[in-house]
């Protein structure tokens, strides 16, 4: 199964997604109306998802933009009533960004930093479960031994987590963060809930 | 749904298939699945590879060392409410950054018998019912629990609301609309309930039966379809929809708009439901131009703004009235 291909996965985490915010400053000024950064954000990274090699892609940079670029215009020819701003330039790309800087050498620490963040927003059961599955490295299935959950409730605690933790990396955690406290109750019902299931 | 799901939707899926490859493999037909979905809507696959980034990103987290403690790293200013009271909390709602007006604004409810809850202009309210279904209350609606041993009852009093019901074999869900009651025992549904309109069903996922249960009239709506209810007699057939209306109509529940090809004019009446703001078109033939789009539904300048660029028109705004006008020196 290629679902998953975890070599692309690494060569994106390291030379895609750290362009990311930037990319999302540059959608943001021009914000082509009736599109949205994360729907372009997620079918230029389809692309990357698609292509058959990444090898020669010299300039990620350069290339994330210019696919995003793409992007948009195919959507503004779809569209009938489309901003203006959507038209103007699509701003000159300097390749020169893809060198190494020493901000980009910075950027492991700061995202470790943004990763705890993550972290401290989601709600206490769903970070207990991704604390004990990231930092202390255990399974799902000694998770679920552990918080005396079923692994199903893991797994749903893990993926609540993930998308905490893409809200954070995309939208510096503004509208998840503020809203784990008020989930608590949620949550529990989660934990609940799973447990009634088993019952059955 | 296909082409208009939402892209937080999508995220939320591809976190969900993120977890589940973390637990372990996949069966064949969970793989399956997976490749079903991927092979939908391309944003899944953009989707799946951020989030399986982020997944492998978070691996990193074992630098954090075994004395990580999240508490150091929360943000000073977040609240912590600890009594169900003060959790009661309505998330701010700014629709001037467009992009940031997708958050919605959550509210969790431990909901007490009987009580009506009631949202303002231009709040977007998700309720949590006792039995772990949901309520999305759009702008200026007010629906009442009725929750007992056998029923779950729902009174729906005016507006607009998503509905999503998880199965209990005990208890069906109903909602009671004008003299109809409508029946779920799982899926996703809206109602709709405004004013001098006729009461408007639309189901998303499962099914749900309209009119007295057992009775010749009941209506059974499955996924897909929507119905119109008349003021009295026997319920219409449902008529299916497509996808991109389904997922247009419901663009609400993440505090937005969406047209295809709608008249200006009915375009300002929307965007009338959710803000003090009033769009006023002073020229017959602008209102009938045609709209397609998808706005934040909190900014009606920011989208009168937008119109009138493409439809070379002029928006002026005084106080709470935006007013759109043809530009003089167009023939």
């Amino acid at each position: 199964m290629h679902a998953i291909n975890r070599e692309r996965t690494r060569w994106f985490l390291r030379n895609i997604l750290p362009h990311e915010q930037a990319l999302r400053n540059w959608l943001a000024r021009r914000q082509p109306l009736g599109l949205e950064a994360d729907d372009i954000i997620q079918e230029t990274y389809a692309i990357f998802a698609d292509l058959e090699t990444v090898a020669e892609i010299r300039f990620p940079r350069a290339y994330l933009f210019q696919v995003a670029r793409s992007v948009i215009t195919k959507h503004v020819r779809r569209a009938r009533v489309v901003s203006i701003r959507t038209m103007d330039d699509l701003t000159e790309l300097d390749p020169r960004d893809d060198y190494p800087s020493p901000e980009r050498i910075a950027i492991d620490r700061d995202e470790l930093r943004r990763l705890a963040e993550a972290i401290a927003s989601m709600p206490d059961r769903t970070q207990e479960a991704f604390v004990l599955r990231r930092v202390d490295g255990l399974s799902q299935r000694e998770i679920s031994a552990r918080m005396a959950i079923s692994e199903n409730t893991v797994e749903k605690h893990i993926a609540r987590g993930l998308r905490f933790l893409a809200d954070w990396f995309g939208h510096g955690g503004n509208a998840l963060a503020e809203a784990s406290r008020v989930r608590d109750s949620e949550n529990m019902s989660l934990d609940e809930r799973a447990r009634i299931q088993s019952v059955h | 749904m296909s082409e208009r799901e939402s892209s937080r939707c999508i995220e939320a899926t591809a976190a969900d298939w993120i977890a589940r490859l973390d637990r372990g493999p996949l069966s064949h037909e969970e793989s399956q699945v997976l490749e079903a979905w991927l092979s939908g809507d391309a944003r899944r696959r953009g989707a799946l590879l951020r989030a399986d980034a982020l997944s492998l990103l978070s691996e990193s987290g074992q630098a954090l060392g075994p004395d990580f403690d999240a508490a150091q790293f929360a943000r000073a200013a977040s609240p912590a409410p600890q009594t169900p009271v003060s959790r009661r909390k309505v998330l701010a709602w700014t629709g001037a950054g467009g992009l940031a007006a997708a958050s919605l604004a959550v509210l969790v409810v431990s909901v007490r018998p009987a009580a009506a809850i009631t949202t303002g202009l231009g709040e977007v309210r998700l309720v949590t019912l006792d039995d772990g279904s949901t309520v999305i209350l759009n702008t200026q609606s007010s629906m009442r629990v009725r929750y007992s041993d056998t029923i779950r009852r729902i009174e729906l009093l005016y507006g607009e609301a998503y509905f999503t019901v998880v199965p209990d074999g005990q208890r069906p869900f109903v909602v009671d609309l004008a003299g109809q009651p409508l029946r779920a025992a799982r899926g996703t549904f809206r109602v709709r309930k405004l004013d001098d309109k006729p009461v408007d069903v639309l189901v998303d996922q499962g099914a749900v039966s309209l009119g007295e249960a057992g009775t010749p009239r009941a209506v059974v709506m499955p996924a897909q379809t929507r119905v119109t209810l008349p003021a009295q007699g026997p319920v219409p057939a449902p008529q299916p929809v497509s996808a991109e209306l389904l997922s247009r109509a419901l663009a609400w529940r993440e505090g937005r708009i969406a047209f295809e090809g709608e008249q200006l004019g009915e375009a300002a009446a929307e965007f009338a439901r959710y803000s003090k703001t009033r769009i006023e078109i002073r020229d017959p033939a602008l209102a009938r131009e045609p709209i397609t789009g998808l706005f934040a539904a909190s900014d009606p300048a920011g989208f009168s703004r937008a119109v009138a660029s493409a439809l070379d028109a002029q928006a002026e705004q005084q106080g709470n009235t935006v007013i759109l006008t043809r530009r003089k020196a167009q023939p």
